[in-house]
């Protein structure tokens, strides 16, 4: 077994290497990502916890069963968030069926983080209601949700989010002004007061 | 409780999981970037071949045709060519995007660059004769490729001897200025030249030759000829009066 302080200083893609010899250092990969992951899967899939959890160990024994294929030019984080991107796409159509409200931050996280975009201009004071927030994004489009998480909620860069996506940089772009547009368009319609 | 990482760690080694070696990803990369080359390399060859169909085609007959130039281009594009080409730089824009970092290209970018590719390696091929022994090979090997594809073999055109068209093939040869044709409804036709009939290499006046002829018919089989030119791959322009060697006796020749 590897001890926690053997992987404290090292990076990811060490952490990688490190594994394809020893395959006890992918413990701390799997520490490192649990949360996050879990987090991730919640906010996109509307799946409850425990579903999560199944999902996330199916992403990491991919991930593992295709550690070979880490390419050095991206980042861990992005190449392990676009396992789990796809991994939650195809249990979707394992079970034909998308959920057709994202319960993600219901406790108004989600637009307290957006309002901080200076192009939208929100009050990122104010408390937000839980019917609030949903009133918004259940008028959101599918393909705008997962942009604004992983830009808002995630944190991750424009070429991050290419690389998890596997779209172009232009087109990620594109997607999150008009995912802000139209965020802005609902709230304006649902008189919503930011 | 037990945690998640010890929990894959445990599932990882009771049912024995590996990581798949290098090889099968690289073979996997090469795989895609082979059907991304193939792809282009069949959209120049089917460019290659448009191109070649379009280039001899008889331009100068559109007048025998009564059509317009422009009706005569649009019968004479090489539709089913011109499909495969533009089926094929899908599937090669198909196959780059499943290349390792494809995805960070723009698709109007992938597709422009294999057009881009395809026409200027059709080009080359071209430029190399292919464009005439890849259509001769699938109008060789296929049977109705001559029904689909416009315009090198089309019959139809040179079916009309009273719009002064005639096409078939050389039967029998009189004489060196009278000769005759067999066209493609079965008829025997008596075609004669003068000495301004203009005939174009690599024409060879021979039985079982395929032609092409331009003239005038009077009567129920006889046609004029005021240009002959062989069915395929028109040359240099000659006088029929050029052809018509006076007989050397051999000892001559030194």
């Amino acid at each position: 077994m590897i001890k926690k302080d053997e992987c404290l200083n090292k990076t990811d893609e060490e952490l990688v290497a490190l594994t394809i010899e020893n395959q006890d250092f992918f413990a701390c990969l799997v520490d490192r990502y649990t949360d996050k992951l879990t987090r991730y899967i919640m906010r996109i899939s509307a799946s409850n916890r425990e579903d999560a959890e199944d999902l996330l160990q199916e992403i990491f024994v991919k991930a593992y069963r295709n550690l070979n294929d880490f390419d050095l030019d991206l980042k861990f984080s992005s190449w392990i968030y676009r396992i789990a991107h796809n991994q939650v796409i195809s249990s979707w159509r394992k079970t034909k069926s998308r959920p057709q409200v994202v319960k993600f931050e219901a406790d108004g996280d989600f637009l307290k983080f957006i309002a901080a975009d200076e192009d939208l201009a929100l009050d990122t004071e104010r408390k937000f209601r839980a019917e609030e927030v949903r009133a918004v994004l259940e008028k959101l489009d599918d393909k705008y949700e997962e942009v604004l998480v992983l830009k808002f909620l995630e944190g991750k860069d424009y070429k991050e989010i290419s690389d998890i996506l596997q779209k172009p940089l232009g087109t990620v772009a594109t997607l999150i002004n008009r995912a802000k547009k139209q965020l802005k368009t609902i709230i304006e319609e649902e008189n919503i007061n930011f | 409780m037990e945690k998640l990482g010890d929990k894959i760690l445990d599932k990882i080694k009771k049912e024995k999981i590996e990581p798949r070696p290098k090889w099968q990803f690289l073979l996997r990369d090469c795989s895609v970037w082979l059907f991304f080359l193939v792809s282009l390399v069949v959209g120049a060859v089917a460019f290659c071949v448009s191109l070649y169909i379009f280039l001899n085609n008889d331009w100068d007959l559109y007048q025998y045709l009564h059509t317009t130039l422009v009706g005569h281009v649009l019968i004479s594009i090489p539709y089913v060519w011109i499909a495969i080409l533009v089926a094929f730089v899908l599937i090669a824009n198909y196959n780059f995007k499943y290349t390792r970092n494809g995805y960070r290209h723009e698709t109007f970018l992938v597709v422009g660059l294999s057009v881009a590719g395809s026409l200027l390696f059709g080009a080359f091929l071209h430029s190399m004769g292919m464009g005439e022994r890849i259509e001769n090979a699938v109008s060789d090997g296929l049977p109705f490729y001559e029904k689909m594809v416009c315009c090198g073999n089309r019959k139809d055109i040179w079916d009309h001897p009273e719009n002064g068209l005639l096409g078939g093939e050389i039967t029998d040869v009189f004489d060196p200025e009278n000769f005759e044709v067999k066209d493609f409804q079965g008829a025997f036709w008596s075609v004669r030249e003068t000495d301004d009939t203009i005939e174009y290499a690599p024409l060879q006046m021979i039985v079982g030759e395929e032609v092409k002829i331009i003239g005038e018919k009077e009567g129920p089989d006889i046609f004029w000829a005021r240009e002959i030119r062989p069915w395929k791959d028109r040359g240099e322009k000659r006088k029929t009066i050029d052809r018509i060697v006076p007989f050397m006796p051999p000892m001559l020749n030194n």
